[in-house]
């Protein structure tokens, strides 16, 4: 799968499960904090890691599970991208 | 010693002096904070600053092992051995941390407990049951030092190095008594480098201490022996109206109590250049109880959530992807660490409970908002928010009722009385301007937050300093009327 492809499976997640159908115009930038925009709370979070966990067949390390650098639709990405080397 | 005590304004100045008129460095300003902790501890109980002192060294020596070259990452960061050597010295320090924690908090607990099981079933006795002092601030430093040993070994901050500014980092004075509970990412850093002293900063840190100390001395210190502490003491006697009265007094004291020790924790840290975290922010407004929760003692409940509830619910165990369970463990826990008695562990059950429950109803509702669009907008309505607005509340008031209760019995007369079942009396004396003020103080307070509240803060704060200085002015001259010096101890203190 091609990171739009990822982005799309992101997208489609937060609809389901916070923004129903918003979550794209909600997000404005794929920059833009999750925390600081009110995409995501803590607990969305977690939830958010078991999902890419077990759709992407990837453990996140705790390394970089925290709030600054697991944040932002880029952000997210980069990681998934890295850890699948671009396919799913 | 207390922050809101008649010694602290002698105490206060003279370090901010040695602090800001000594050298330049960080050193310097590390080792007059940490005296003047050392000095703050020593008021309370000198013979227990061996404990921390212990606790320190044993965190720190773990840091230092998992930060070592030899472990750290690298080629050979991976390796099963390494992997194992990391594990075990973060389970032994931990282990520690936590033995001191358990001997000195919950070893009588356990033990009285088992006795009393023993007991109900015919048997002696069979552990001796231990009453030791609580040493000053441990509930604190614990989570403090567990939390920086885990950072470190998920390699997530750097091993500290300096021990005096680890040291300093763990047992800062404002800190100690009741938090905030201070985390190695955002603190280690300050500590490592000179803090400058800066007019706004100043100005900041003071106006949070003199609100704190508002909200401690005039409105908890001032509810408590009126409105409390005597119907809490017999609740079966007092009428339902009055326990409600008594309830939200409780409600307000807690808050102001606690929300105003951190203000002056936070001030006091901002006067010393250093950023405390914030601990409170408008509890009184949360919709829900997941909501409440990051809004009351947010340090402590961030810290349960980072490690805690996230490495359960996402590491490899039963627990995965199980928020209600997950949910479940961190309030009994954090009950369990707010007090060794069952009532806490009641109020904990309460709240994780409570929390499972209401996951299950959002995913319930979610599954709903994808099928009709229109689950959404009610979501969002008025009404909708009002009542979770109300459910969450009076839910987090009722919880109380075991929170303040001296044991399982008076909470249970508290709460029957809540239902009319209780008594005749009333309170003692008839309140007039100050309970209005406390009422009044409350509500702007929230209110300030919503709506223009924002836009008419930032309004005051634009005023030309001269007359921002009049108001202030006015408010020290009130609280010097009308507060009593030499101010009570806090409630989170006793945790």
């Amino acid at each position: 799968m091609d990171r739009s492809g990822m982005r799309q499976l992101l997208i489609d997640w937060l609809d389901d499960n916070y923004h129903f159908g918003e979550a794209d115009s909600k997000i404005g930038s794929d920059d833009a904090s999750f925390l600081d925009n009110g995409i995501l709370d803590s607990l969305g979070f977690v939830a958010l890691v078991v999902y890419l966990e077990d759709s992407f067949h990837i453990t996140i390390d705790r390394k970089n599970l925290n709030r600054e650098n697991f944040n932002s639709v880029n952000k997210i990405l980069d990681y998934v991208v890295l850890r699948t080397g671009g396919a799913a | 010693m207390s922050l809101a005590g008649l010694e602290f304004a002698f105490f206060f100045p003279v370090v901010f002096l040695l602090y800001w008129l000594g050298p330049h460095r960080a050193s310097w300003q590390n080792a007059v904070l940490m005296l003047a902790s050392a000095v703050f501890y020593a008021t309370w109980d000198m013979s227990l600053l061996a404990v921390l002192a212990g606790a320190m060294v044993v965190s720190f020596g773990a840091g230092l092992a998992l930060g070592a070259p030899s472990l750290e990452e690298g080629p050979a960061a991976d390796d099963t051995t390494v992997r194992r050597r990391r594990r075990a010295i973060l389970a032994v320090a931990i282990g520690a941390e936590l033995g001191l924690l358990g001997v000195f908090k919950y070893a009588g607990f356990f033990a009285g407990s088992l006795n009393a099981l023993l007991s109900a079933a015919g048997l002696p006795d069979m552990l001796p049951v231990l009453r030791l002092a609580l040493p000053l601030g441990i509930s604190y430093t614990t989570l403090i030092q567990v939390g920086y040993l885990l950072e470190v070994y998920w390699r997530r901050t750097p091993a500290c190095r300096d021990p005096l500014a680890y040291a300093t980092f763990v047992a800062f004075f404002p800190q100690l008594l009741a938090g905030p509970i201070v985390r190695a990412p955002g603190m280690l850093r300050q500590y490592g480098a000179a803090r400058l002293l800066s007019p706004d900063v100043l100005a900041s840190g003071a106006g949070a201490f003199l609100l704190g100390f508002a909200m401690k001395a005039f409105v908890a210190d001032w509810l408590s022996p009126r409105v409390v502490d005597p119907v809490f003491a017999n609740p079966a006697a007092y009428t339902a109206g009055t326990l409600w009265l008594s309830l939200l007094g409780y409600a307000t004291q807690l808050f102001c109590d606690f929300a105003g020790y951190s203000l002056m924790a936070i001030g006091t840290g901002r006067m010393f250049g250093l950023e405390l975290p914030e601990n409170f922010r408008y509890p009184f407004l949360s919709k829900s109880l997941a909501e409440f929760w990051r809004r009351w003692h947010i340090s402590l409940n961030t810290w349960l959530f980072d490690y805690l509830f996230a490495p359960l619910t996402t590491g490899r165990s039963w627990f995965r992807g199980r928020a209600g369970a997950g949910f479940l463990v961190v309030f009994l826990v954090s009950g369990l660490w707010h007090g060794a008695t069952w009532t806490f562990v009641l109020w904990g059950l309460a709240h994780g409970v409570a929390l499972a429950i209401h996951h299950t109803y959002d995913l319930w509702y979610k599954g709903r908002c994808r099928k009709d669009r229109r689950y959404v907008a009610w979501r969002k309505a008025g009404p909708y928010v009002l009542a979770s607005w109300a459910v969450t509340q009076l839910f987090f008031l009722l919880t109380l009722i075991p929170f303040r209760a001296p044991d399982l019995s008076a909470a249970s007369a508290f709460a029957t009385g809540l239902l009319g079942f209780g008594g005749q009396s009333g309170l003692a004396e008839r309140f007039g301007l100050q309970a209005a003020a406390c009422v009044l103080f409350m509500l702007f307070f929230h209110l300030l937050e919503v709506g223009r509240g924002p836009a008419l803060k930032q309004g005051f704060l634009a005023l030309p300093a001269p007359l921002r200085g009049i108001v202030y002015g006015l408010i020290l001259a009130f609280l010097m009327v009308y507060v009593p010096v030499g101010a009570s101890t806090f409630i989170y203190a006793q945790f």
